[in-house]
């Protein structure tokens, strides 16, 4: 749930026009144009370059507000300070109100500023669609999958996919659910593989699919049957938050309602890192199945096992790109065939019993 | 790291994210994390109710001694105060009050609501100039349209609904777009008027006080401040992944600090002790910067 309004598109729209003050002298015809060529040409420049422009002074207001910091803005900016607070003392002229308070050693954003916030964020996230429209290349869909599928899995989907789509080239890069989150939502992804529980309003889910999550032991201290509470307080590795911030507090909420409670967690951004110290007597390792190796054995966890639940996410609304809807149905297949997926069984009624503290509206 | 660093980090390993706006009501000087950014407000829109309400009686226009009958079964569900309660009830407007401040009943909140009327509540926010704060309805019709957007037959349901994908993405209640909403400095702005006796005439704006101070729960605001010195006044507020409370923290010298946390955590968990205990962590950090340099 990062805050991200300056994408790309607008951080390259920051970054125009640098130096130049207004920018007007960058309009002029070529010489040899006719005479309406010559006005159309400028009237398109003049357009592009009042848009840019905007697009750039606003870049830069949305910066220092939420940095409160104009060192700090203009470092996320990549540019120099003194063109930062140049261009906020030009928006200011323009539209006429003071947007920030500044004391020597504080900013902060004064109430007009605050009621431009919000419009500002809206504009800079359709002009960052805008651009993610013009980028998109005919015949491409944009995907995503989770950062810690397994490479068997990865080259099976595409092959699975070229198979059913040999007219589509599949741009496939490994991203957290957070960032094909925010992708999505742009514009800058077509479709991803997310983990659930994730919230995302404007977003539509595919088939969800249940993955079991063992154990991986030490082969020496391996026991055949491993039931949660047989970890003790054993310390644990699992896949980094920020992969999926919501599946993980679930998996580790659940460990401990099951009476497991780990004595430290250690996010292990890849499977090598966690069989390593698993190797090392250093924690045990929850993850999905995983070949055995030399010195370590996974094992399923027996009473009621805990679950990742992954599936296809695309945006709601417009019609969606080419190809979603083959590499929803391609992607699921694999999934269940070769990542020991299955489709989600109507679990257990979630059991609540609301607390005073805790209940609704309290 | 600095101090705001400081409570983004209480944020983050709690597992939530987090909104601040604290605030030195006599000083001014402030920290903030996103706190122009929108919030849910859940059960905290009880507090531009009560101001609201008391700016009413003020004005002359309701009686907060009016004894009303709140009937067992037209009551408003709810875990506390009359709402759980098996009975008829009859009470003044006034108490109706003081149970909807300091246990968050929803019955006697929806009754407060429907005598004060949402336009007395719209006209007073006006007044106070509270522009990013909108109530749109009461307790009964937040949980009417969770039930609705879910799908949901009952509350017991609920829980079960929200945990389909993009479950909780349904809920116009967990939208600051489409439900009660405000900002985490509006909220500071509105606890300063009442702790300066500018909400409403001074005798009203000490009886909001003593309400919130007199609210029951220990396990957020209050829980950063294992004080037996410092006063903390509040209104927390609960829905499905959202947890938040805002108050004011007093100390024995004097220094008073309206505070307002918003947050949302990632995991559909009714119970989170340690998401609690955070709101009354990151107080505590920004009170302590604010209080650095006194």
């Amino acid at each position: 749930m990062e805050r991200r309004t300056a994408g790309y598109a607008a951080a390259r729209a920051a970054t125009a026009f640098e130096g130049n003050g207004h920018g007007l002298h960058k309009i002029r015809p070529t010489v040899g144009e006719s005479k309406t060529n010559i006005a159309l040409a400028s009237i398109v420049e003049l357009i592009s370059f009042l848009f840019m422009n905007l697009v750039a002074h606003l870049t830069c207001f949305v910066a220092v507000a939420e940095e409160l910091h104009f060192g700090r803005a203009a470092e996320r900016l990549g540019m120099a300070q003194p063109p930062l607070s140049q261009r906020i003392r030009r928006l200011e002229t323009e539209l006429g109100v003071r947007l920030f308070e500044r004391s020597s050693r504080h900013v902060a954003v004064t109430p007009a500023g605050r009621a431009l916030l919000g419009e500002a964020r809206d504009i800079l996230s359709r002009v960052e669609r805008i651009y993610a429209l013009r980028s998109r290349e005919g015949g491409t869909l944009r995907a995503a999958v989770p950062g810690d599928l397994d490479g068997a899995v990865v080259a099976a989907l595409i092959a699975a996919f070229r198979e059913r789509r040999p007219d589509l080239v599949l741009d496939l890069v490994p991203l957290g659910t957070p960032e094909q989150v925010r992708r999505l939502g742009t514009g800058a992804l077509d479709v991803g593989i997310v983990r659930h529980p994730c919230e995302a309003p404007g977003l539509v889910f595919g088939p969800v699919l249940a993955q079991p999550v063992g154990v991986l032991l030490a082969a020496v201290d391996a026991a055949p049957d491993v039931r949660l509470p047989d970890l003790g307080g054993r310390a644990v590795a699992v896949f980094p938050r920020d992969e999926a911030p919501g599946a993980y507090d679930e998996l580790l909420a659940a460990c401990r309602a099951r009476g497991f409670a780990p004595a430290a967690v250690h996010e292990s951004p890849n499977p090598q890192f966690a069989l390593g110290l698993v190797l090392a007597g250093t924690a045990v390792a929850l993850t999905p199945r995983t070949a055995d190796t030399a010195g370590s054995v996974w094992r399923p966890l027996l009473g009621g096992p805990l679950v990742l639940r992954t599936s296809c996410a695309w945006r709601l609304g417009e019609e969606p790109a080419a190809g979603v809807g083959d590499f929803t149905a391609t992607a699921t297949d694999v999934l269940r065939r070769e990542a020991g997926m299955t489709d989600l069984e109507t679990p257990a009624p979630r059991r609540v019993v609301l607390r005073p503290a805790s209940g609704f509206l309290a | 790291m600095s101090a705001r660093q400081d409570v983004e980090q209480v944020f983050r390993d709690a597992g939530v994210v987090g909104q601040v706006h604290a605030v030195d009501i006599d000083r001014g000087v402030e920290l903030g994390v996103s706190p122009d950014d929108p919030v849910v407000l859940a059960s905290v829109f009880k507090l531009p109710l009560l101001v609201a309400f008391y700016r009413e009686a003020a004005a002359g226009v309701l009686d907060p001694r009016e004894p009303v009958t709140l009937r067992a079964e037209e009551r408003c569900a709810g875990p506390t105060g009359t709402s759980m309660l098996a009975d008829d009830v009859t009470m003044s407007l006034r108490d109706l009050a003081a149970l909807m401040m300091t246990v968050s009943d929803n019955a006697a909140a929806d009754t407060v609501f429907a005598r004060v009327g949402a336009a007395a509540v719209d006209r007073a926010l006006r007044e106070l100039d509270l522009e990013h704060t909108r109530v749109v309805g009461d307790s009964r019709m937040l949980q009417d349209s969770m039930l609705a957007d879910s799908g949901a037959a009952g509350m017991a349901d609920l829980w079960e609904r929200l945990d389909e994908p993009g479950g909780l993405a349904r809920l116009r209640a967990l939208d600051p777009a489409r439900t009660s909403a405000s900002t985490p400095r509006d909220m500071t702005r509105l606890l300063a008027m009442i702790w300066r006796d500018e909400a409403a005439p001074p005798d009203a704006c000490a009886r909001m006080r003593r309400l919130m101070s007199l609210q029951v729960w220990p396990h957020r605001l209050a829980s950063g401040f294992p004080y037996d010195d410092v006063v903390v006044s509040g209104k927390t507020g609960t829905l499905p992944t959202i947890r938040n409370e805002v108050g004011v923290v007093e100390y024995p010298d004097g220094g008073r600090y309206a505070v307002a946390v918003f947050t949302r955590s990632h995991a559909l968990t009714a119970v989170a002790p340690h998401a609690d205990a955070a709101i009354g962590t990151a107080a505590r950090r920004a009170v302590g910067a604010l209080r650095s340099g006194r």
